[in-house]
């Protein structure tokens, strides 16, 4: 497997402020692999999604130092509009996500074709598609600037996946939605990587990360402290020291074990848990 | 959807034909021509269905400014003909006469123009001078800042809500409420510039910048009309000018 994106020693200063937001941090992403950022809040997520999508450096400027490189091609080799097409990038705000020129969420979300130059016959095909996907059809007609957040947060998903990149970068694409929709939020970038996206997610409901990621990374005041697959970070005794949720089966199994409960391993999905319980018990008769 | 002739023409067509009422206004001589076009905007915008929003922006914006300006020109135009006088002031007949000129000119391109914002969408004519060759980047100033002022108006309501619940007094007198405008005006400034930068990234983010050529589905069509109109304006303009300057 080919690296889709490669850090190697990165670290970035904003701007006007003394410490570095991120400092060294190196890891690769295979493509087509669910990657999820995690890390509590201030630790350089944000920014980290910002290096991959190049707006670091090419818009906000401040001292990047390492290496930032896209399906080989260095960031700083990339015109910045070119990389729109590779990187599909959905930020936390919804509230800003709109492009301020079209009146009905229909082109709204296909205003990134029509930037890219599609043809308009499959640009109604792309966006009928997508918003079937996203399930906001009956939005359609609506003007972008009347919907609630989670309405929003669905259209700025669909407005970017629409544009079929490559790599997906998605920040906190759930802060805005009610469980129903955050779990299909997820089933949606599970499809995305069947159709072999490469995708980056930042988000804090770890329940969902254990269920559907490939690998994670922990982001710790601007340093990458640790990165691998889902289930060996989570069950790594390490993680407690940062702090940051378990999934709630992984948290009920180490109470567990605490109190003295063996357990044949550390589940992270829910229906894990009776599994984990039972092994020991059969491990016991033996 | 209404079929309305007049208001499916193209922006252009229409924008050509502002330009034809001002064109014809400044080539023929006194103010009796020019006050005959009023009747015949009139005409067109209740042709159009418009009649009644027209009348009212120009009423609105128009009239106060003429009359203004008749008085001035009437007073202090320099002339011979004095036909009224009282102390410094003086009604001249040259003043008059230039008056009425002046406000039938102002009054006849004025209100085109009115008349054609009020039958074409801002965004159908952008979209004209973007065919013609506006760059994508002026298009998007135009068309945002019309989106904008809404939604800065719905912040600056939230603002107001927000600043309200901390005890800022925002009801009663002309003063309380001046006095409530600072702390509600600053916030609405600092956000939307701070709003900007993030909407620089959506942008980007939406491949605004990719260095390929754009398309739309915002498609506007030419009908025959739309050929024939503008050679009809255009001829018509030439024999004014012909009659009035060679003849």
């Amino acid at each position: 497997m080919t690296a889709m994106i490669d850090l190697k020693n990165v670290s970035y200063r904003y701007p006007v402020s003394d410490d570095s937001v991120l400092k060294n941090i190196s890891f690769s992403i295979e493509k087509g692999k669910f990657t999820a950022i995690i890390g509590n809040n201030g630790s350089g997520k944000t920014t980290l999604c910002n290096t991959i999508r190049g707006f670091v450096p090419h818009f906000y400027k401040g001292d990047l130092d390492g290496e930032v490189i896209i399906d080989q091609t260095k960031i700083t080799d990339y015109q910045l509009g070119q990389l729109g097409e590779k990187v599909g990038y959905v930020f936390q705000n919804p509230f800003i996500q709109v492009s301020g020129v079209k009146d009905n969420v229909f082109e709204e979300v296909a205003y990134g074709l029509e930037n890219l130059g599609i043809p308009v016959e499959e640009i109604k095909i792309r966006v009928e598609e997508v918003l079937k996907l996203v399930k906001i059809e009956y939005l359609r007609d609506k003007n972008p600037f009347e919907l609630s957040g989670g309405q929003r947060q669905r259209v700025a998903l669909a407005s970017i996946i629409v544009m079929d990149p490559e790599i997906l970068v998605i920040d906190e694409p759930t802060s805005q939605l009610d469980p129903i929709g955050t779990q299909q939020i997820f089933e949606i970038i599970r499809l995305m990587k069947e159709r072999g996206k490469t995708i980056v997610l930042v988000e804090h409901k770890m329940d969902l990360i254990a269920e559907y990621a490939d690998d994670l990374l922990v982001m710790h005041k601007g340093e990458l402290v640790m990165q691998g697959p889902v289930r060996e970070v989570f069950a790594d005794p390490e993680f407690e020291k940062y702090q940051i949720q378990y999934p709630h089966v992984t948290e009920i199994a180490l109470q567990l074990q605490q109190s003295g409960i063996p357990l044949s391993f550390l589940p992270i999905r829910d229906e894990e848990l009776a599994d984990a319980l039972n092994r020991t018990e059969v491990a016991a008769h033996d | 959807m209404k079929q309305n002739i007049l208001l499916q023409l193209h922006p252009m067509t229409k924008f050509y034909f502002t330009l034809f009422i001002f064109a014809v206004v400044l080539i023929s001589p006194g103010y009796i021509f020019s006050f005959a076009i009023f009747p015949i905007l009139i005409l067109i915008a209740m042709l159009a269905g418009v009649a009644k929003e027209f009348l009212n922006i120009v009423i609105k914006a128009l009239v106060t400014v003429l009359i203004f300006i008749f008085i001035m020109q009437m007073f202090f135009y320099p002339g011979e003909n004095v036909l009224w006088e009282w102390g410094i002031f003086e009604i001249k007949q040259e003043g008059i006469k230039y008056g009425l000129l002046l406000t039938s000119r102002i009054l006849a391109i004025g209100s085109a123009f009115i008349l054609f914002f009020r039958m074409t969408e801002v965004r159908d004519f952008v979209k004209s001078l973007e065919d013609i060759g506006l760059p994508p980047m002026g298009a998007y100033v135009v068309l945002s800042t019309l989106q904008i002022i809404p939604e800065m108006r719905r912040q600056a309501n939230t603002i107001m809500e927000a600043q309200k619940t901390r005890g800022v007094e925002t009801e009663g007198s002309i003063f309380v409420r001046a006095k409530a405008f600072i702390p509600t005006l600053t916030p609405l400034i600092l956000s939307s510039i701070a709003g900007t930068e993030e909407r620089a990234i959506t942008l980007e983010s939406r491949a605004f910048s990719a260095p390929v050529k754009k398309t739309s589905l915002h498609q506007l069509s030419k009908s025959n009309m739309d050929r024939a109109l503008p050679i009809v304006f255009a001829l018509v303009v030439i024999g004014l000018i012909v009659w009035r300057f060679f003849l």
